[in-house]
């Protein structure tokens, strides 16, 4: 036989979690020092714990200190070598300091160990953009939208590269339930005349032939 | 404040750092009537403790010998002289409201004779110079009184109960026979007499250190052979009668033999019931006295040899002293609530009702009854068959159902917690809800309604819920899940307040005395 406790858990972490939330919090709303103050609090009471880092890592990029930043991600990494975040983080400052291919795989191997980052997967589209190759990052749209199926601005950035790859058909579909998700969005809308105007030129051209 | 005298008792052995700190927060109580017992049981010297607060509120007992907590709280006992006692640890504190809270409720509510408030349990790490790191303060238990768990086991925490100091002339002192649960002993015999009054507020805090397996509780507990024989000692306790809240109960066991089979079935009611009980066992004395049973609460009804089986078992009906009868057959399937789902039900039925046990069958009847009904019955009908006995005397023979329980609150929480590790959310707060239209526990299910709502996405009701609940009482949970919903909804400002008033409370910012 087997009897409930009460809701509040056995829960040794209570006070690390309030001090990160005061730190995500602040810097949210771009009050950097105290978000500062909390994360190194924080900090101190979990030494080993990875997301403190992450955070003085994201305040310290908010204010373009890129050397803070990179040691505060690189200690994250060094604390937990799984923790995508920190990946995340350390491709942002290859990316800002214009190192294109480093961000890239900093951002492939964000994605790897969590799918779900949306910062990793923009990211990763802002850096083949700035290297002019797309082909890679394809597969990781997709399984992003897997699971956000709603994600108009994913769903954008994808059709998009179907053009470029010469998907049209695939293109015009994705953008079209982009649409009928959000039929404010021009940018969708223009993009999706404009491929449905190319497919009847190559319809018609096929014709002509 | 003015009002009835109070004693508060602190048994204390080798914990010089934090008494400071246990007997600051007794003497700093917004209730000044009290009279503070400090016992040192054969632990290092703490004169100079005690006589730094120069309070001659303060009576010192300082014994050279360990002699245990029972002891301790016995020996002030005998010396206490106020209208309500309470407890508190010397690694605890009081909130400086405690006293006044709960004198408050028992002068208010004169039916009561204890009560009890809601408890931060406080995990802490152990730093090098011995000063407590707080990590988190959780409500682990708040729960509304119910006698039945309270006989199963304990759900107010001692330094969260007071009582009145006269229940002890009827429930007798602390078990000093005990290693550990001392403070359940104690609550579980209160039962007998007098329902509990719940206080929501949190009153107290009581720390558990993180890997600290010096304490007694836990080094008692991790024993489990020497746990369990404490967990029977406690549940085969049955303080002197009349019990004022408490229908005794008799269970007949109807067997020719005792031997085999039958000890067997014996060694079950003894594990398995937590009710209280006697159990009457009809058959030759002499026989009785080889069989040398150290079995509790076990009673010898002599019969002669020839006895007949009905007979035997109208003899045991018409010696036993329990309120409500269960006849027992030999052989009979006893798992947990065998007996207890029958005497909740019987608590809770019409006069002329009686219960068929719940594996009870046609060849193997077993049923609970009004022992004032089954002496009826089976005076009317002495040759008629237990069954037939009772149904000619007029009584209803219900079955107990599978759902009949004094824990079906329990059941339905355990059933929404399936639900919520299924992530089924939606059916999880369904639960939660049907409870909330019962009395008990208001607070607890509407922090699981807060907890599933916010889960499954739906955050306008969680605000809602939550809004209600820290304007109730806020605890450091309540408050971060509140900040959590905020933010889900881009309130950070609203999120930061919140979180501020949680972080105070890890603090201790009402403790600023310390």
């Amino acid at each position: 036989m087997d009897v409930v406790k009460n809701e509040e858990s056995n829960d040794s972490t209570q006070r690390y979690e309030v001090l990160m939330e005061l730190g995500d919090c602040h810097a949210t709303v771009g009050r950097y020092e105290p978000a500062r103050q909390y994360y190194n609090k924080a900090a101190s009471m979990s030494p080993d714990e990875a997301g403190p880092y992450v955070g003085l890592g994201v305040v310290a990029l908010h204010e373009n200190n890129l050397d803070d930043a990179d040691i505060a991600f690189r200690v994250a990494y060094r604390l937990n070598n799984s923790c995508s975040k920190a990946f995340a983080g350390m491709a942002m400052i290859h990316q800002q300091r214009g190192d294109y291919r480093g961000a890239f795989d900093l951002y492939l191997k964000c994605m790897e160990l969590d799918p779900d980052n949306l910062t990793a997967l923009l990211g990763l589209f802002q850096a083949s953009c700035q290297m002019g190759t797309f082909s890679k990052i394809i597969h990781y749209l997709e399984l992003y939208l897997k699971m956000h199926s709603a994600d108009v601005s994913v769903m954008f950035s994808l059709s998009a590269l179907y053009m470029k790859e010469g998907r049209l058909e695939d293109s015009k579909n994705l953008l079209l339930n982009a649409v009928a998700l959000d039929p404010s969005n021009q940018d969708a809308v223009n993009l999706l005349e404009e491929i449905e105007h190319k497919i009847s030129q190559d319809m018609q051209l096929e014709v002509n032939i | 404040m003015t009002g009835p005298l109070v004693s508060i008792i602190i048994p204390t052995f080798n914990r010089r750092l934090y008494l400071p700190y246990a007997l600051g927060s007794a003497v700093r109580q917004d209730y000044e009537n009290i009279e503070i017992f400090v016992v040192n049981d054969g632990g290092e010297d703490v004169s100079d403790i005690v006589s730094s607060f120069d309070d001659p509120r303060i009576i010192f007992i300082n014994r050279e010998e360990n002699r245990g907590k029972s002891y301790s709280l016995n020996q002030a006992l005998a010396k206490a002289t106020g209208k309500y006692v309470c407890y508190l640890d010397d690694d605890d504190i009081y909130y400086s409201n405690h006293v006044s809270t709960l004198v408050g409720v028992l002068e208010s509510n004169p039916d009561y004779h204890v009560a009890y408030s809601d408890l931060y349990k406080v995990y802490c790490r152990i730093l090098p110079d011995g000063s407590r790191q707080v990590l988190s303060k959780v409500v682990e238990v708040s729960r509304d009184f119910n006698r039945y768990f309270m006989f199963y086991f304990n759900h107010c925490l001692h330094i969260s109960l007071m009582h009145r100091r006269d229940l002890l002339e009827k429930t007798g002192l602390y078990n000093e026979n005990l290693n550990i649960l001392i403070d359940w002993d104690i609550a579980r015999r209160f039962a007998f007499f007098t329902d509990f009054y719940h206080v929501e507020d949190i009153t107290a805090e009581f720390y558990s250190p993180l890997e600290d397996d010096s304490r007694i509780s836990i080094k008692g507990r991790k024993d489990l052979g020497e746990y369990k024989k404490n967990v029977l000692a406690i549940r085969k306790t049955r303080p002197t009668k009349p019990w004022y809240k408490t229908k005794d109960l008799s269970i007949i066991f109807d067997t020719d033999e005792v031997c085999g089979n039958s000890i067997n079935t014996i060694g079950q009611v003894v594990g398995h019931t937590f009710y209280p009980y006697m159990l009457y066992i009809p058959m030759p004395a002499h026989r009785w006295t080889q069989m040398n049973s150290n079995f509790a609460n076990m009673v010898n009804v002599d019969v002669a040899e020839q006895t007949s089986r009905l007979e035997k078992i109208d003899k045991a009906l018409n010696e036993c002293e329990g309120e409500y009868v269960v006849i027992l057959p030999n052989g009979f399937s006893i798992t947990d609530l065998w007996v207890e789902k029958a005497t909740y039900a019987l608590d809770n039925s019409c006069e002329n009702e009686c219960f068929e046990l719940e594996d009870s069958s046609e060849y193997c009847f077993a049923v609970a009854a009004r022992k004032e009904d089954f002496i009826k019955a089976r005076n009317q009908f002495p040759e008629y068959s237990l069954r037939d006995s009772l149904n000619a005397a007029g009584l209803t023979v219900k079955k107990v159902d599978e759902m009949t329980s004094p824990f079906e609150f329990d059941s339905y929480v355990h059933l929404a917690i399936q639900k919520e590790e299924e992530g089924d959310w939606k059916k999880a707060i369904e639960i939660y809800e049907y409870l909330a239209k019962s009395s008990q526990n208001q607070l607890w299910i509407k922090t699981c309604i807060v907890k599933a709502c916010f889960e499954a996405g739906y955050y306008d009701a969680a605000i809602k819920f939550s809004e209600e609940l820290n304007n109730k009482r806020p605890t450091v949970n309540t408050l971060l899940r509140h900040a959590k919903i905020c933010r889900k909804m881009n309130d950070y400002s609203g999120a930061i307040e919140l979180l501020r008033k949680a972080e105070q409370i890890l603090e201790g910012k009402e403790l600023i005395w310390m």
